[in-house]
């Protein structure tokens, strides 16, 4: 399940303990995951195992939410060589739904585990860019959820500003912006999430970070709001220190697995490399 | 509507800063971009609530889109359109938000019932458990939103006439208990969707100009021409299916 990395060391000792109160690392020592890598293309319906077992079922999610990440990781460093096609950061947020929405439907799992892709009002309104929810049978109601924010590298994000300025905004859009004025995105994603509760969880997900910028990693807690008090808001800077001196990035399949099998109440905080 | 906001905080009735309010946030929004119709004269900000799967969403968009899909795909949270409608050449903007009926979005969906001028209370007529949420719906209204809030109790799937386990007399004998006014409706067979709206935004506009009546700081500043002049005529109540 984890997987060892090379440690981003931090130096600064400030920062360990300021995020040592928000870290609730799973007791649970991750697992070997030597079968990781996902399958792709036609093979992973006809490779898939039978959903029978919870361990199946965990794998199956996983291996859709790994096959997502290993297409879009093919084109988060594309670049036009005559820099006049650029598509936007909505198309790789795009690119990942449409490939983990294909596999989940493959494997027919839209029934337990579903993916609900938010309006562009809901993106603004909750800060999610889609939220996945295992289901209780038979009200098919939530048990637990996950939703999750794309966040880019920031020159992406910048060079995007900078070519949306300016450019007409719907009517709706900027009455969502303007109900939600009082926080940043982040802020409002772990707003809605601990609004819900422990089991509803907000999953930042990195589409390549400063010194990784071909990877997919995310950072996911249930616990976020611990940072309120403690520091000014919750941005950006927040969220990446807790890639520093991190010792492991569990897998997709580990981070589904500890979340399945977490307690009720318990706070949980996981680095994830998903590509 | 400008004439309507002139008067000093001090003197006006809650309803009519509760419009100023809300005018003063949409004044906000005008002028920020070129996206949508920025001009009009009010603005109306209504929600649908009720338990989940009554119908609220496919509610909203055959109201708003003129569409409807039997797929059920249980709401996340929030989420709103917007519709403008015309009435006695004023142009009304409704803010509609959509909220979610499962318990676990209560906390986030009653945060938006603050400033809400209007409500659309839904049940489904073949589902009991959801017509015996009602009053808890309604309590959740006088919790939450303010006294003068507008009421419309719909139940909804009004279509599915096998399968009814609410009687029509039922759902009215509820609404009249509860002060609101009432429809069946049918979102799939688009039947008195539209006519749930305009009856709640007429609602809204007698009290407002009801308000303006009786309230002498009000009148001060009283527009030209009421929204209640030729009010249209009450639409039938029961399902037509």
């Amino acid at each position: 399940m984890g997987q060892k990395i090379s440690i981003t060391n931090s130096n600064n000792t400030q920062d360990s303990r300021f995020l040592s109160f928000l870290k609730r690392f799973s007791p649970q020592k991750p697992s070997l995951d030597k079968n990781m890598s996902p399958r792709t293309g036609m093979f992973a319906k006809l490779t898939a195992p039978s959903a029978n077992k919870p361990n199946d079922f965990t794998r199956l999610i996983s291996n859709s939410i790994s096959f997502a990440s290993t297409r879009t990781k093919e084109y988060l460093l594309f670049k036009d060589p005559e820099g006049k096609f650029q598509p936007s950061l909505q198309t790789l947020t795009q690119v990942f739904l449409m490939n983990y929405i294909t596999q989940s439907v493959n494997l027919d799992l839209t029934d337990t585990f579903n993916c609900t892709a938010m309006t562009p009002e809901q993106r603004i309104l909750l800060g999610a860019d889609w939220v996945w929810a295992i289901l209780k049978k038979p009200t098919k109601n939530p048990k637990i959820q996950i939703a999750v924010q794309v966040l880019h590298l920031p020159e992406r994000e910048e060079a995007e500003e900078r070519a949306t300025a300016g450019k007409p905004i719907s009517e709706s859009i900027q009455m969502a912006q303007m109900e939600s004025r009082n926080k940043n995105m982040y802020e409002r994603i772990v707003d809605f999430c601990t609004s819900i509760g422990k089991d509803c969880y907000a999953l930042f997900l990195f589409f390549g970070k400063r010194d990784d910028k071909v990877n997919i990693y995310g950072v996911l807690s249930n616990n976020f709001e611990a940072a309120v008090g403690k520091c000014d808001k919750i941005d950006r800077a927040l969220i990446e220190n807790f890639f520093k001196g991190s010792r492991y990035f569990h897998t997709p399949f580990g981070m589904m697995q500890t979340i399945f099998t977490k307690k009720t109440e318990e706070a949980l905080t996981l680095m994830i490399k998903f590509s | 509507m400008t004439a309507l906001l002139s008067s000093p905080q001090s003197c006006l009735h809650p309803l009519r800063r509760q419009f100023e309010r809300i005018m003063a946030a949409t004044q906000d929004v005008k002028g920020k971009g070129e996206g949508g119709d920025q001009n009009f004269d009010y603005m109306f900000k209504l929600l649908i609530i009720g338990n989940s799967s009554v119908g609220k969403t496919s509610f909203l968009f055959r109201y708003a889109d003129d569409a409807f899909t039997s797929a059920f795909v249980s709401t996340v949270g929030i989420d709103f359109k917007v519709k403008t409608v015309y009435k006695n050449d004023k142009r009304i903007k409704l803010q509609i938000w959509d909220t979610a009926g499962q318990e676990r979005y209560r906390t986030i969906t009653t945060a938006y019932y603050r400033g809400a001028m209007g409500f659309i209370l839904m049940y489904d007529i073949t589902n009991e458990e959801s017509f015996g949420a009602v009053q808890d719906w309604s309590t959740q209204i006088k919790t939450y939103s303010w006294d003068n809030a507008q009421v419309v109790l719909a139940g909804n799937k009004c279509d599915m006439e096998e399968e009814r386990v609410v009687s029509v007399d039922s759902g009215r004998l509820l609404a009249e208990q509860l002060g609101f006014e009432f429809f069946e409706t049918s979102a799939k067979d688009n039947i008195n969707v539209k006519q749930t709206f305009e009856r709640l935004v007429d609602l809204i506009c007698d009290k407002m100009s009801e308000s303006l009546d009786t309230d002498p700081a009000v009148t001060t500043g009283a527009p030209t021409a009421k929204l209640t002049d030729s009010a249209p005529p009450l639409q039938q109540p029961g399902c037509n299916c």
